[in-house]
């Protein structure tokens, strides 16, 4: 069981949340799209306002399309609650938020998605909260980073772009002695290939926008409460463990336990931010949940096809997948990723930097641009794009090498993905020749 | 609140308000496995509408110090100490499952303490499978497994919840799986007071029942309620975990039931 249905994840995946409506019986969700709802009364508009009873007020908060979505993630992950919100970014802020308070402290993997490193290293930073970046699978440097103020540990389940898997058992057992949750980022992995509250992490966050929708229709982000972190025995969150004044001095772990945080996620941070899913874009999302697992299973069968290809090529310089021995974390994603390390890959292109350019502008299949997860094949260079950003030493640490190309293997037939990059290997091979004839 | 009861820290929810015992007290008490947490959308509502609240964790169970009661019978006991211990002498009793049954003994111990009766999900006698009992000894996390499956009804193993983005099940999950569940499901099997302890009560009563309830079948609930003449609400579409998975119609029978007594 997933600790939250006892259907299968199939099955969950195309049902939890919702049943056929009373009034006309429509078997897909509706789309309620409202910004608000009617109060019965005045009694029971009160008893909403003061979390005495559940229910929309505003769409803001909540929103039923939305909430068949929340309940649908939080099933599959197995945990207690989850909270939807605008995008990945925005799943991350109000998660950071909702935990930390000025003077806090973070300690982050430093292999994570460029944007948030740059939340984490210079927006946190302005706002007075500080972020210590570490090898995440190096014990004693994650140990040694935690400090009397830090409130969390942040890592992707496999981080982006560099490809290594965090040992969440090892990366959660060493933060909840100390008090602290763990927060993944498993956007890569969806719950269909590795669920981290099974492995010890407390919050889990998603870009919805990405495998979870598959169609790159719908930009999205959603926060799941594990459940499994005891708020107050840590000592280090009041917020949670003593009374929030702007609702009459609830303490959220007395009175919500298990999900405490999605509670309070709910009451402040939604009505605070304001990062709201629309109900429009949780519907279209909805529809890409519902063939998850089949999409994630020819997503990884095309990825193993297209890796055991690229190394067969003499214009690849090297192939970076959590499947392949060469890996630094490879023995970890066998525990972890027991069907496969997920649909991203990186390789180079002999020829380094231009030989990769070469590469990418010679594709007419693949889609060259700043997103992963979607049903067609999309091809990145990080260091010219999401990367970019960043310090020389920053991208080293990161895992990125100039001539990295970041793929996300996508559902077309293998021979078309595999013809595509051919003709993008011999672009570059063509363009290596003529830089050697040049000199 | 905190209340020390036979030299045990309980942890006691008031609804998010402080305690009162000058105003009419409506007492919640939770099931097997379960904690305060259960009744977290039923007891808000009272609080500030003119009641106080006093919703404890049993000891031994989550936020409560002390040892697991080791029986019904000790359970009514305990209560009278523990009202003593928080100033009230009568009180609205609402029990779920086996706080039911704990009702029901506070009742035939000290039966001037109660102004009302409600037994939530319950009956008068709750026999437990030997074999759920073992399993509960050798894993909690087992048991609360097989009693969440068949605890909750067909909306909730759906995903439904009233909370929006909830999953009752997995919250049912985390609180049961860490709580003396194996104890307390002895203390079920092992009562036999309830027929004895129903012929002494005379407050007002009410029952509210789950049409899909495994655990005490609709039929065993209903022949409580006609034994005391409660006032009876059946939720057909719900199962045993009424308090978590039917919040929002517990609540509207628990007013509407408890406001016509005080009035």
């Amino acid at each position: 069981m997933s600790r939250s249905s006892f259907y299968h994840p199939d099955t969950i995946a195309l049902h939890s949340g919702y049943t056929p409506e009373s009034d006309h019986g429509s078997r897909a969700v509706p789309i309620y799209q409202t910004t608000s709802y009617v109060f019965e009364s005045v009694d029971q508009a009160s008893s909403l306002f003061n979390v005495e009873q559940g229910g929309h007020i505003y769409s803001r908060i909540s929103n039923p399309t939305v909430a068949v979505l929340e309940q649908r993630i939080a099933a599959l992950e197995g945990g207690t609650g989850a909270i939807c919100t605008a995008s990945g970014m925005s799943a991350l802020f109000t998660t950071f938020i909702t935990l930390c308070s000025s003077g806090d402290h973070i300690v982050s993997s430093a292999q994570i998605y460029g944007s948030t490193a740059t939340l984490l290293r210079h927006t946190l930073k302005r706002l007075g909260i500080d972020t210590t970046f570490v090898a995440i699978n190096d014990k004693q440097a994650l140990e040694q980073a935690i400090q009397p103020n830090t409130k969390l540990v942040f890592c992707e389940s496999i981080g982006n772009p560099g490809l290594e898997v965090a040992n969440l058992p090892q990366i959660s057992e060493l933060a909840n002695i100390h008090g602290i949750p763990v927060v993944v980022d498993a956007t890569f992995a969806t719950p269909a290939l590795c669920r981290p509250i099974d492995f010890g992490a407390n919050v889990v966050v998603h870009s919805i926008t990405k495998w979870m929708g598959g169609h790159g229709a719908a930009i999205g982000g959603a926060i799941v409460d594990g459940g499994n972190f005891d708020w107050e025995m840590s000592g280090r969150f009041p917020e949670l463990t003593e009374p929030y004044e702007p609702f009459h001095g609830i303490k959220f772990w007395e009175e919500f336990g298990p999900n405490a945080l999605a509670m309070k996620i709910r009451s402040e941070s939604m009505r605070d931010l304001g990062a709201c899913l629309s109900p429009n874009n949780a519907f279209l999302i909805l529809q890409g949940i519902e063939t998850l697992n089949m999409r994630m299973q020819q997503h990884l069968a095309n990825t193993k096809a297209l890796i055991e290809w690229l190394k067969g090529q003499d214009e690849v310089a090297w192939v970076n997948h959590p499947d392949l021995e060469e890996n630094a974390s490879h023995e970890i994603a066998k525990k972890l990723f027991s069907q496969g390390g997920g649909s991203m890959l990186c390789f180079g292109v002999v020829g380094g930097r231009a030989g990769g350019a070469a590469f990418i502008d010679a594709l007419q299949l693949a889609s060259h641009l700043a997103n992963v997860g979607d049903s067609r094949t999309l091809v990145l260079h990080p260091g010219s794009t999401t990367h970019s950003r960043l310090t020389t030493e920053a991208m080293q640490a990161a895992g990125i090498s100039e001539d990295l190309i970041r793929v996300s293997v996508g559902l077309e037939n293998i021979k078309d993905i595999q013809n595509d990059f051919a003709a993008g290997l011999k672009a570059a091979k063509r363009l290596l020749k003529q830089q050697g004839s040049a000199q | 609140m905190k209340l020390n009861v036979n030299g045990a820290e309980i942890h006691v929810a008031t609804g998010g308000k402080e305690f009162d015992s000058s105003l009419s007290t409506v007492l919640f008490l939770h099931g097997s496995g379960l904690d305060h947490r259960a009744w977290a959308l039923q007891t808000r509502w009272f609080a500030y509408n003119g009641y106080s609240v006093l919703a404890p964790a049993f000891p031994g169970h989550s936020l409560s110090g002390g040892n697991a009661l080791s029986s019904i019978e000790e359970s009514g006991a305990w209560l009278i100490d523990f009202l003593a211990a928080a100033g009230v002498d009568t009180v609205h009793v609402v029990g779920h499952s086996q706080g039911f049954l704990s009702g029901l003994e506070l009742a035939a111990q000290k039966p001037a303490v109660l102004k009302s009766l409600t037994g939530v999900g319950t009956a008068a006698a709750i026999p437990v499978n030997p074999m759920l009992i073992e399993t509960a000894q050798k894993s909690a996390i087992k048991a609360a497994e097989m009693m969440l499956q068949w605890g909750f009804g067909s909306n909730a193993h759906m995903g439904i919840s009233a909370t929006p983005g909830m999953q009752p099940i997995a919250i049912g999950h985390k609180i049961m799986s860490s709580n003396p569940l194996a104890i307390d499901l002895q203390c079920c099997a092992d009562y036999l007071g309830g027929e004895t302890a129903l012929a002494m009560i005379n407050v007002p009563t009410a029952m509210i029942l789950g049409g899909q309830d495994k655990m005490t079948p609709l039929k065993t609930g209903k022949l409580v309620a006609q034994t005391l003449k409660a006032k009876l609400t059946v939720l057909e579409d719900y199962g045993h975990m009424l308090p978590i998975e039917a919040p929002k119609q517990v609540l509207s029978a628990l007013r509407e039931f408890i406001v016509s007594v005080e009035q």
